[in-house]
């Protein structure tokens, strides 16, 4: 028997989509889910017009399925990818287990502060009307707080992890991780090193990112991190493409369900979105923001060397593709070093480009690209992308590039120098395209 | 664990090498070892860090004037992304690379860093009530003003694995760096397992694990006192297990725990990590019944002592015994926190050098501000007043959970000599 790990659920809750096959479709579309942010006045900032916000009517489907109160914001987006990834595994018929499963995830939230820009507001002037009538004088504002219910945030836990438990069944092994915006690539290796272990025969992964507020905004706008572009909303995420000026940030949730090929045919579940070839992981300090060529081109060829394969091997790349100036000719010049000549033909793809960035939650939701990339045959467009940066020299593709992909090359990086990168096989017998309603 | 876990023998021996603490007794494990033994306690309602007199809850405070940051150009330029958390972090990591004889100046992309790092402490808690009140009078849209008032890099510097880059700067270490905190943590458990599976994977031959536990915010504690009370009183009679005790008494710290692969070992052996894992059932008593089953299961050896958890809340307390009491029936038993407090994210860290220290000495330290023994609690064995001998070839299980009723998290440990025929070769203390 194969000791393989394979993806055999996924569920996403994104800009462009509210479950797979909706942002699957997106992708090939070129559907943005960026648009301009007016629910903040963001004058005088040097960034941030935009952001990939998840449309008004998921949003009130997840709160009203999800929403408790003692839940925050983006545990009920984890947790409403995580039922579509668990129904679409077909977890839910799993018989009696015979030991803990694993559960692996990354929760990006602003704290108590809230998700929302509103609910910063109302913060802010709870704190200026406490701050001038008490100053910050500690029993003052002690007695001021007993008298408010304080959310889970307000402590940084949640019972997230014994929900799942509960959803299956089982203990699990809980793994919280924080990686900044790798976080969610290794997300996935820390559960498929986990099922390799024999610890747990099966996994769920799971990232979820809300954090759209002014401090947010402010604080990525110091770091000169976010985009300037002030044209058509739909095109300020262009990763590779001489114009661009930054990233966008976004709000999404990804879920994905891993297990050990045997567990998997031991439940009939012979069908399978990609199989888990070989990840690899660095930490840089030469830096705490900006990337480096040669970090990015280990941590690739680790992924090739622990998954046995050559660069020859690799039939498309799912970038991290963030649109900033540096990560994306970064990212580009690694790319070379790795592939060489084979650039000119390697075709690219970048989800960020329609998306925005998930940071955590992004490694999840564009792993389900990637999955589909194989499954199906197609790579997604880069639609945004229509003048390339000669500096990058990628080949991005305006339409859908449809042709058999038996392997896909995926990247993650983040601040504070981490780097992922995990290599992603066809499985024997790929996951069909479901059959039209 | 699994039907079919790869067996015991077929794992990798995982050793500690280094170890580092910072208490509110000092630094290193053994001031804050010897303090256990001598009786003492650390609990304040002021000093250094700590909440201010008139708050409710008594505090153990770590004394900051010890902690410096290191010297150098690189470490000057990194300073400015570097928090409170940071310092501690980065001083507990170079105590334990020290005594492994890891001098940090060559990369080493086999060596990895796991963090234990919270949230709930904010350089920010102040500054920004102040920022509010202002921007009622200012003219300017609310994130144009907070680009221009907050301080430079407090974002970053509030990332938990921000903390791990500078860990990584100290020890040249460069396979990967990962925060493992919050509701999954147990106390810093949770990133030691993380660590485990690194190195039996073999993906990498050492992982220093850091945890830190910085000063909490007045709205963190209150929102914990709210989540389940903590204790009001740390005095005798108010520690873990006594039939007295109120509530979890807070405490501060940092520590480190250098684990490497035996065969690719740098530093000498202290201690043997046996068994170690993190598990999150329906409720936090099922949780701790079938991580200890699971951990004992995978140890191949069977502990002489246990080092407890002991959070001092009559309800943790009570789901501690009654999950784990009839697994090790007989043995002693004590614990740190009537002593420094629960140091929430590293508290297991922190235990587990305080054991490895124990296992040198061959001695367990009593319980601090334990008088009565609560009897509800069964057959418990704590050692009490004074150390008691472990006798020959000791070992010890340790438990940790997270604080707080919406986490289930348990965590369990087997900790034993690096050489079981050996109690004592002095090399443990640090």
């Amino acid at each position: 028997m194969s000791d393989d790990i394979v993806i055999t659920g996924m569920g996403v809750i994104t800009p462009i989509g509210g479950d797979v096959e909706t942002f699957w479709s997106a992708n090939l579309e070129g559907r943005s889910g960026i648009v301009r942010e007016e629910r903040m006045d963001t004058t005088g900032l040097p960034c941030g017009w935009t952001a990939g916000l998840i449309p008004e009517d998921i949003k009130a489907k997840v709160a009203a399925e999800y929403g408790a109160p003692d839940r925050s914001w983006g545990d009920s987006l984890m947790l409403a990818s995580v039922d579509q990834a668990l129904g679409d595994a077909r977890l839910d018929e799993l018989p009696a287990q015979d030991g803990p499963a694993a559960l692996v995830y990354a929760r990006v939230w602003p704290g108590p502060t809230g998700s929302f820009p509103q609910d910063y507001v109302t913060h802010m002037e709870d704190l200026a009307e406490r701050y001038d009538r008490i100053g910050n004088e500690p029993a003052a504002v002690l007695e001021h707080l007993r008298g408010k219910h304080l959310p889970p945030e307000t402590r940084d836990l949640s019972s997230y992890p014994s929900e799942i438990a509960e959803r299956l069944g089982t203990a699990v092994i809980p793994v919280r991780l924080e990686a900044t915006c790798s976080g969610g690539l290794r997300a996935i290796a820390e559960a498929a090193r986990l099922l390799r272990s024999g610890r747990a025969q099966y996994a769920v992964v799971s990232a979820s990112v809300s954090r759209n507020t002014p401090y947010v905004l402010s604080q990525y706008g110091q770091l000169m991190a976010l985009s300037r572009w002030k044209g058509d909303p739909a095109q300020a995420s262009m990763p590779f493409d001489k114009r661009r000026t930054g990233m966008v940030i976004n709000e999404s949730a990804g879920a994905l369900v891993l297990e050990t090929a045997e567990h998997a045919a031991r439940r009939g579940m012979t069908q399978s979105y990609a199989v888990i070839g070989g990840w690899g992981l660095a930490v840089d300090t030469r830096h705490m923001t900006a990337p480096s060529v040669d970090m990015i081109e280990r941590v690739m060829r680790t992924a090739l060397d622990e998954a046995g394969a050559h660069p020859d091997d690799v039939d498309t790349v799912n970038a991290h593709g963030t649109s900033t100036r540096l990560n994306d000719v970064t990212e580009a010049r690694a790319l070379h070093e790795l592939f060489g000549e084979r650039m000119a033909d390697l075709d690219v793809s970048a989800v960020k480009s329609l998306t925005g960035h998930g940071s955590a939650a992004s490694g999840v939701v564009e792993t389900a690209v990637a999955a589909l990339t194989m499954c199906r045959g197609v790579i997604p467009p880069v639609t945004t992308t229509t003048e390339p940066d000669p500096a990058c020299a990628v080949r991005t593709s305006l339409t859908p590039v449809r042709r058999p992909v038996r392997t896909v090359l995926k990247n993650s990086f983040g601040f504070g120098g981490q780097y992922a990168s995990m290599l992603f096989r066809r499985p024997a017998t790929p996951r069909p395209a479901p059959e039209p309603v | 664990m699994a039907s079919e876990p790869a067996g015991r023998q077929d794992r990798p021996d995982i050793v500690v090498t280094g170890l580092g603490v910072i208490s509110p007794a000092g630094i290193g494990a053994v001031p804050l070892w010897e303090a256990m033994a001598a009786g003492k306690t650390f609990f304040d309602t002021g000093g250094h860090d700590g909440p201010a007199p008139a708050l409710p809850w008594p505090s153990a405070s770590v004394d900051t004037t010890e902690i410096t940051w290191p010297a150098g150009r690189d470490w000057a330029n990194a300073g400015k992304y570097a928090n409170q958390s940071a310092r501690w972090a980065v001083a507990v990591a170079l105590q334990a690379l020290g005594q492994a004889g890891i001098d940090g100046d060559t990369e080493d992309v086999r060596g990895g860093t796991v963090m234990a790092v919270g949230s709930s402490s904010d350089e920010l808690s102040d500054v920004i009530p102040q920022l509010a009140s202002r921007f009622r009078h200012d003219r300017r849209p609310l994130a144009k003003f907070l680009h221009d008032e907050v301080p430079d890099y407090s974002y970053i510097r509030g990332i938990p694995s921000q903390l791990g880059q500078f860990v990584s700067m100290a020890s040249g270490f460069r396979g990967s760096n990962v925060a493992a905190y919050g509701e999954a943590a147990a106390g810093g458990a949770g990133a030691l397992a993380l660590a485990v599976r690194l190195l039996e994977s073999g993906e990498l031959d050492r992982v220093l694990v850091v945890g830190v536990a910085p000063p909490l915010t007045i709205t963190a504690m209150a929102a914990f006192d709210q989540d389940e009370p903590l204790g009001t009183r740390a005095t005798a009679g108010a520690g873990p297990f006594d039939a007295e005790r109120s509530g979890t008494l807070l405490g501060q710290g940092a520590a480190a725990v250098l684990l490497e692969r035996a065969e690719a070992a740098r530093g000498t052996a202290l201690a043997r990590l046996a068994g170690c894992e993190v598990l999150v059932a329906a409720d936090v008593m099922a949780s701790a019944e079938q991580v200890v089953g699971a951990v004992l299961a995978d140890a191949d050896t069977t502990p002489t002592a246990w080092w407890a958890h002991g959070a001092g809340s009559a309800r943790l307390d009570t789901a501690e015994t009654r999950a784990v009491l009839p697994r090790v029936d007989g043995l002693p038993v004590t614990g740190s926190k009537g002593t420094i407090g629960n140091a929430f994210e590293c508290s297991a860290l922190i235990d587990t050098a305080l054991v490895v220290e124990s296992l040198a000495r061959g001695e367990l330290p009593p319980v601090g501000l334990l008088r009565r023994p609560d009897p509800g609690l069964g057959g418990l064995d704590p050692v009490m007043g004074e150390a008691r001998p472990l006798g020959p070839a000791p070992s010890a299980l340790v438990t940790a959970f997270n604080q707080g009723r919406h986490s289930t998290a348990a965590g369990a440990l087997v900790i034993t000599t690096a050489h079981e025929d050996s109690t004592d070769d002095g090399k443990a203390r640090t």
